[in-house]
């Protein structure tokens, strides 16, 4: 007869080694098991905050000259800020805006993830930006799926200044005659003047960077001017009878307008105080530092670099001068003084448009006063950051 | 004759304990609970864009205006109350706009504080609000400081003084 005592039963055996398996398994497991009983989305919301403050609240590195300028080498870049300055938290640069979300300028999702969105984990986002009176959402980044974390910032974004000079300011200033001359020429020169040291140091509101027109770095904004009613100020023309000298006209027919050269020119103080020397800038004729639109034209006159002047002008010419290329032809230098130079030429003499009589320089002045320039302005905007 | 000594009688019930534990697991895994302390995302989240919102209506909109959105709305309302529909029409943009075609639903209840010095006690003044606090709701606490020179009630000076605007801010 065979004695059971003391035998461990197979059933036992077998059940007890599946138990220990799977304790042994489950007990390894529990940090991963309980992931999914706090939020899913923790990690996410604190980065897709953190991409939000840095880019409402930070200018970026490097800061100047700012990251976003074409002298900047991209592979310096160590991050993306769309905030003006450090002490304009919300208040967003245009330049900036533009730049980061340039799809060819910078590649998605790489450039974004080291530069913005940071951390060790290959993170997905999608940074959106609508500012209002567009009609389009700015947006960089991936579809949103069902779940992500999420930022939201209100900001205002700076509009740069521009001028606007029509027949009123020409009329005003007598813009259309040249200083202690007796008969019309053919040739004619509207310059405009900025003084850097002035637009640097004199801006409203105790010189808030959000409210300043300064061309020099870090801000290095750029200026838009633009050239109106230019078919009425000869002396053939109706509207402008009563400012031109009644001698002056040669009579007949309307002339022809060409706009013959674009010229830059920057001045320095001398040692000493003994004055200032101007010297030529010569920027390229491409439109890489500027664009200028003929008669209101969609597409830059100068768009290739094979443009030479002159230019057939009927009404008007509008200057664009982007962002940093003031700066540039400045030199980086805030005690500059800049001239921007637009030469006319037209079939025959005639009273047109000349800016000698002015002070200083014989140029406009593109400075603070809100009748000459249209002041830089903020408009709303809401930003949207979504990690995943 | 077999004899049944040895025999695993229970593979069934291994059977079974095992895709027990194998069906806990995925659910253990799959499950995301909503727990207490997740709130403060979403309490921040709305902190975030009010405190955004009141900074950016107290920021003046170009340099030679001299004067904040907030603050011409504190200052050009009545002494005794500001029952007007700016804040509600600027406050509500702010912070109910998104960058889609959707907006937000936030919901409000804003005041000014300010000293009286007379009696040298802190005085509030209800500002607006689009819909009344009943108590269920779970609001979040916004402020800016505003300097307004106007005199307020209690006071007898119109003088430059810095009152709070505070505003409690929910989702429902």
């Amino acid at each position: 007869m065979t004695d059971d005592a003391g035998n461990l039963s197979i059933d036992f055996l077998a059940g007890f080694t599946i138990f220990m398996v799977a304790l042994i398994y489950v007990a390894t497991l529990i940090p991963g098991l309980f992931i999914g009983l706090q939020s899913r989305t923790i990690d996410y919301d604190a980065v897709a905050y953190r991409t939000g403050v840095i880019l409402a609240e930070d200018p970026g590195q490097p800061s100047n000259p700012s990251w976003e300028a074409p002298y900047t080498d991209p592979s310096t870049i160590l991050r993306f800020g769309l905030a003006l300055s450090k002490d304009t938290p919300n208040i967003l640069s245009t330049a900036k805006i533009n730049s980061f979300f340039c799809s060819t300028e910078f590649v998605y999702p790489n450039d974004y993830q080291s530069r913005a969105v940071f951390g060790d984990y290959p993170y997905q986002f999608n940074i959106s930006l609508q500012i209002a009176g567009d009609n389009y959402t700015r947006s960089v980044g991936d579809i949103l799926p069902e779940g992500y974390g999420y930022s939201r910032r209100v900001v205002k974004i700076k509009e740069t200044s521009n001028a606007t000079i029509g027949l009123a300011q020409i009329q005003q200033y007598y813009w259309s005659n040249e200083t202690n001359l007796t008969y019309a020429p053919e040739t004619h020169i509207f310059s405009i003047y900025l003084n850097c040291t002035n637009l640097a140091e004199n801006g409203p509101d105790y010189n808030n960077p959000a409210y300043q027109i300064n061309p020099i770095d870090p801000l290095g904004e750029g200026v838009v001017i633009n050239l109106t009613d230019l078919d009425q100020t000869t002396c053939e023309s109706t509207a402008s009878q009563k400012f031109h000298p009644p001698s002056g006209c040669n009579g007949g027919s309307q002339p022809t307008i060409n706009l013959s050269s674009i010229s830059i020119y920057q001045s320095r103080p001398l040692p000493e105080g003994t004055g200032r020397a101007w010297s030529q800038i010569i920027p390229s004729t491409n439109h890489a530092t500027y664009e200028v639109y003929i008669d209101g034209g969609t597409t830059p006159y100068n768009s290739t670099e094979s443009t030479e002047f002159p230019v057939n002008v009927t009404n008007n010419v509008s200057l664009f001068i982007f962002p940093a290329s003031l700066n540039s032809w400045s030199f980086g230098d805030p005690n500059s003084d800049l001239n921007i130079t637009m030469q006319f030429e037209l079939s025959h003499g005639d009273w047109f448009l000349n800016s000698t009589k002015n002070q200083p320089d014989g140029a406009f002045e593109y400075n603070y006063d809100p009748a000459n320039v249209s002041q830089p302005y903020l408009r709303d905007g809401v930003m949207e950051v979504a990690v995943w | 004759m077999v004899k049944d000594d040895g025999q695993l009688y229970t593979i069934e019930g291994v059977a079974a304990g095992m895709i027990m534990l194998f069906t806990a697991y995925l659910v253990l895994g799959a499950t995301s609970v909503y727990t207490p302390g997740d709130t403060h995302i979403s309490d921040m989240q709305i902190e975030q864009t009010g405190t955004d919102a009141l900074r950016m209506m107290n920021t003046q909109v170009n340099g030679t205006s001299g004067t904040s959105p907030l603050h011409d709305i504190i200052y050009n309302n009545g002494a005794s109350g500001f029952n007007g529909p700016e804040f509600n029409t600027l406050f509500l943009n702010y912070v109910n706009n998104r960058t889609g075609s959707e907006t937000d639903d936030l919901h409000y209840s804003a005041s000014v504080t300010y000293y009286d010095i007379n009696n040298r006690t802190t005085e509030s003044l209800p500002l607006t609000s689009n819909r009344n606090l009943t108590g269920g709701e779970h609001p979040v606490r916004v402020t800016e400081w505003v300097i307004v020179n106007k005199q307020f009630p209690g006071t007898n000076l119109v003088e430059n003084r810095s009152v709070l605007v505070e505003v409690l801010l929910w989702r429902d």
